[in-house]
């Protein structure tokens, strides 16, 4: 098995992501809405692993509760 | 000679089935995390031939990885073997082998030993293995590359989950059933970013 690569170029910035790949306003306001809801879930959470707050989970837990 | 690659720019040579379009999600999420930035042949716009177009895709891209984990043949009655990621691979070797500061390349299979028997010119290397599963695609990801304050593996898959059951809408509003168009890709990928960047500020990395 090889090693990892260790990627040492700078991360990209928000700009060059929007740059890569160019949407809509639409798509944007539609996609910050998401955001927002997985905001929430995690702010729920604190330092759960956000893994363990996925939506199905979360109705799961509510239908039993 | 063309410009040199973006250092962060990853090259999928992915199926475009509906049966992979999980694993595709994984890809983009998981690599989107690593703040490697995903590209694929159909974000390219028309215009040039194809293959061209391609070529030129694998030339921006400093690493590329090749899924061959599909390399049964179509459903019936066409029936035929999928040469596409074959020919896009070896596309990518020559010129690595030419190039070799600007590209590296990985082989991914869902199967262990069986790229053996469908490409066994690729004895000697070592392929990801990653048993058709989204969570098999993130563990080779962070097997494959590895970057300071990367975000923990559980963090990854629930981005993943996330991101995965918001694709529905995202075809729906795009109008689409394709998750591979370039429309749908694109918002997937930005989704993907600001998922991580929220993790990144809310979360110690690991």
């Amino acid at each position: 098995m090889r090693k990892p690569i260790h990627i040492t170029a700078p991360r990209p910035t928000l700009e060059e992501w929007a740059k890569h790949f160019p949407i809509s306003k639409a798509s944007e306001k539609a996609l910050q809405a998401l955001v927002d809801e997985f905001k929430a879930m995690h702010s729920n959470r604190g330092n759960e692993p956000v893994s363990s707050i996925e939506p199905e989970k979360r109705r799961k837990r509510a239908s039993a509760a | 000679m063309p410009p040199l690659p973006d250092p962060n720019g990853v090259f999928l040579n992915i199926p475009y089935d509906e049966e992979f379009s999980s694993l595709y999600v994984a890809y983009i999420v998981g690599l989107c995390q690593l703040d490697l930035v995903p590209h694929l042949a159909s974000e390219i716009p028309g215009g040039d031939r194809r293959l061209n177009r391609i070529f030129k895709l694998i030339q921006s891209c400093r690493y590329s990885i090749h899924d061959l984990s599909r390399v049964e043949l179509s459903v019936a009655p066409t029936a035929v073997p999928r040469f596409n990621m074959p020919l896009e691979l070896g596309m990518t070797i020559a010129w690595a082998n030419l190039h070799p500061s600007r590209q590296t390349w990985f082989v991914w299979e869902s199967e262990p030993y069986r790229l053996q028997r469908s490409a066994s010119d690729l004895n000697g290397t070592d392929p990801c293995i990653h048993n058709g599963t989204a969570e098999g695609v993130l563990r080779e990801l962070r097997n494959a590359f590895h970057r300071d304050k990367m975000p923990s593996a559980p963090d990854m898959l629930g981005v993943y989950r996330f991101v995965n059951n918001q694709l529905n809408a995202i075809l729906l509003r795009n109008g689409t059933s394709n998750p591979y168009d370039r429309s749908v890709f694109m918002e997937l990928c930005r989704l993907s970013n600001y998922l991580t960047e929220i993790l990144r500020h809310t979360k110690p990395a690991v």
